[in-house]
């Protein structure tokens, strides 16, 4: 039995594993369940960046007709992953820095780091230089959803609360 | 009614030290008491002296100390009260009767009687001396045997003769028994009563005929009413009311009620009047009139608490010699166990030496045509020796071709050895039969090889402690050497080499690699162990890292669909997994 690849409708390319049916369970073992989440976050967060996601949340597991099916699912083996397994993986991705819970105080829905904070100052500091809005006064508007599609469209700015970066950085000029 | 019921006149002119029976003390006295029958004042005992002794309760009236004096034995007293007094209202004591001198208030005064005049015991000679009180008098003083017949039944007039030259205090509560306690003056009663089968006009006193023995109709009191012109004429209203309440109370209308009380309750916390007829309850014939009142007396002094208390103290002891003696057998057999062994043992290698010979015998001539009948022969003399052993073996003595019991072994450490070895021969078998366990399964778990050596035994059962011990040294004697093992979840088995936790393991990876995924059943089966083993074994396996587990088909699309998805085992295809998706 060999597994392979598949390109998902939006043409997102599945690894080989998201075919095995044990990809989708936890496993007791916790030598083999440290691989698998490390697979599961990689796949989560090469999907988020792929797809622009910012937001994961557990219900996305409990649900079908989201923009997540294609990962948290698999159709062609009959397989999905649980919600448990799902809120078990979310929390070894907070523990990791590559996500954290947003609102804080909860574990349901996770804000997504496909880039760093400080990959995404460095993003806005290009963003603003190449567009020469160095100096001025921006409008979180203007940064989530300006005329000329960037990098920056569709950025929960409320994930930055916590005053890293952008913020400042914006606010600041 | 309770008065008349349970007192008896004394004649209260005599000083009451000399009413007093010889191992009877006087406790307290008080003066200025009067006397309650019932709830009602009693009209003839208003005024007097109460005294209180070990055995009885004295009223001596101050107005009429002839007539009116009464004792009362304590015996009778079941409960007391005792109430303080409310303004004009006198404290009392309130003593509440047993009624069980309701049929023998007649023949109490007989059967005091009885006790004042010396008899002699039948047993030692002894005679004993008058004017011991009535429990004291039924036993011999000397030698302890109760009095077994009161010879004054079958001359019942004789003590009224005899009790004039004793204490004038029997004389006068035999002179003055029933009907003064009535009011009633003597002579208007009938003095005798005709018996109804021979007519013998009998004592008025006497419960049977003096003749026949016919039991009398007794009753002067019916006879009395026969006659109704003598009836007294003040008529006592409770004479008939058998339900009346029974009890008596004293009012102290002078105090000196407490001490009094206090007195009361010890006298009757020692019970005097029991304490000496305890070592011989006494036997009075039953055809004997007087026997009424002895085992209500007995009744008395056995109820309540301290009765209970006497008899659990008594089983307890019986118990405890019981158990003392059934150890000392216990002891006796242990000493004896080990010539019982011994004897075994050499009986056991008789027999064997024999059929050996036996044996040697049949395989020297093989091809012989008596070869048929030594074969017989062989076969008849190990059923005897079966049965021999088999009834040493009942008798709890086992012989030494199988069992090995700590007697024979002095060295503990040898002993294990040999039951490892013994316990080898169980699994594996004997070389040349083909019974044994293990011989066909690879793995078995502890508690069915436990049972299975313990059924092989017989008796002298191996502890599972010791089967424990002995499981280290199990290697030694197997070929291929068999090993326990135990599972996470505490499952103990033994298992030949091919189950090994890394053969196993081995095994079912490349099963894996080969078949896909499987089912625990599946496995199992593949194995040939039982659906728990395989569980056991696999889990030890996945802890390992060497398979993963996948949970269930049907979850992804329906919830609630997978209920009876099965568990599948995967080789763990996550360990060197590269990363072929999207980047």
């Amino acid at each position: 039995m060999s597994l392979s690849t598949h390109t998902t409708q939006s043409g997102f390319l599945l690894p080989s594993i998201h075919s095995a049916p044990p990809f989708f369970t936890q496993q007791p073992n916790l030598a083999t369940q440290s691989i698998l989440t490390e697979q599961w976050t990689r796949l989560i967060l090469a999907y988020a960046r792929y797809r622009r996601l910012f937001i994961l949340r557990i219900e996305d597991a409990e649900t079908t007709g989201n923009e997540w099916d294609e990962v948290l699912r698999n159709e062609r083996i009959n397989r999905r992953i649980l919600p448990s397994h799902l809120s078990h993986i979310l929390a070894s991705m907070v523990a990791t820095n590559v996500a954290a819970y947003e609102p804080a105080k909860q574990t349901r829905t996770v804000l997504l780091y496909w880039r760093l904070p400080e990959e995404w100052a460095e993003v806005l500091h290009n963003w603003a230089t190449s567009t020469a809005q160095l100096n001025t006064i921006l409008t979180f508007y203007d940064i989530t959803d300006p005329p000329i599609e960037s990098e920056l469209s569709g950025i929960p700015l409320i994930g930055v609360a916590d005053g890293e970066g952008v913020r400042i950085f914006a606010g600041g000029r | 009614m309770a008065l008349r019921r349970n007192t008896r006149s004394v004649d209260g002119t005599i000083p009451v030290q000399a009413l007093l029976y010889n191992d009877e003390e006087i406790y307290a006295s008080q003066e200025g008491v009067g006397i309650y029958d019932g709830l009602q004042k009693s009209p003839n005992h208003q005024s007097g002296t109460v005294h209180i002794s070990t055995h009885r309760l004295f009223y001596i009236d101050a107005y009429n100390a002839y007539k009116h004096s009464f004792s009362m034995d304590l015996s009778y007293i079941t409960q007391t009260e005792y109430y303080a007094g409310l303004f004009k209202s006198s404290p009392k004591v309130t003593l509440h009767l047993s009624g069980s001198s309701i049929a023998s208030g007649q023949g109490t005064n007989d059967d005091v009687e009885t006790g004042f005049e010396s008899w002699e015991c039948e047993v030692c000679a002894y005679r004993n001396p008058p004017g011991l009180s009535p429990a004291a008098a039924r036993v011999c003083g000397l030698c302890g045997v109760p009095r077994s017949s009161v010879p004054v039944s079958s001359a019942s007039p004789i003590p009224h003769h005899l009790s004039s030259s004793l204490p004038s205090s029997a004389v006068s509560s035999a002179t003055s028994s029933v009907p003064s306690l009535s009011n009633q003056p003597l002579d208007d009663a009938p003095s005798t009563i005709a018996c109804p089968a021979c007519t013998f006009l009998n004592h008025l006193s006497l419960r049977s005929c003096e003749m026949c023995s016919t039991e009398l109709p007794r009753a002067p009191r019916r006879a009395l009413k026969s006659a109704p012109s003598t009836r007294p004429p003040s008529p006592d209203p409770e004479d008939e009311d058998l339900t009346a309440i029974r009890m008596i109370k004293i009012s102290f209308r002078r105090g000196g009620d407490k001490a009094f009380y206090a007195v009361l309750k010890r006298c009757l916390k020692s019970k005097a009047w029991e304490a000496n007829g305890i070592g011989g309850i006494p036997h009075v014939v039953s055809s004997s009139p007087d026997s009424t009142p002895v085992p209500d007396r007995n009744t008395i002094g056995r109820s309540g608490i301290t009765g209970i208390l006497r008899d659990v103290e008594t089983s307890a002891q019986g118990r405890e010699t019981g158990m003392l003696d059934a150890l000392h057998d216990l002891e006796a057999l242990m000493v004896k166990a080990k010539d019982m062994v011994r004897l075994a043992a050499e009986l056991n290698e008789k027999l064997t030496a024999a059929s050996t010979a036996a044996s040697a015998q049949s395989s020297l001539s093989p091809l012989s045509p008596q070869s048929s009948l030594t074969a017989l022969n062989s076969a008849a003399e190990p059923e005897e020796a079966t049965f021999i052993r088999s009834s040493l073996s009942q008798l709890g003595l086992q012989m030494a071709n199988t069992p090995v019991t700590l007697d024979m072994m002095k060295d503990e450490k040898r002993w294990i050895e040999e039951l490892a070895r013994e316990l080898a021969q169980v699994l594996q078998g004997s070389s040349d039969k083909d019974s044994g366990m293990m011989r066909t399964r690879g793995m078995i778990a502890l508690d069915e090889v436990w049972g299975g050596w313990n059924r092989a035994r017989g008796v002298a059962l191996i502890p599972p402690s010791t089967f424990l011990l002995v499981l280290p040294h199990l290697p030694q004697f197997t070929s291929p050497p068999i090993q326990a093992r135990t599972f996470a979840s505490g499952l103990s088995v033994l298992h030949t080499p091919p189950y090994t936790s890394a053969a196993f393991a081995a095994r079912l990876s490349g099963l894996l690699a080969l078949t896909g995924p499987k089912t625990t059943a599946e496995v199992a089966r593949e194995e040939g162990i039982t659906l728990g083993l395989a569980e056991e074994m696999i889990g030890a396996v996945e802890a390992e890292g060497d398979v993963c587990r996948d949970e269930g088909e049907g979850r992804g699309g329906t919830p609630g669909a997978g209920a009876g998805a099965e568990l599948r085992w995967w080789a763990n295809l996550f360990v060197g997994y590269v990363w072929d998706g999207q980047v």
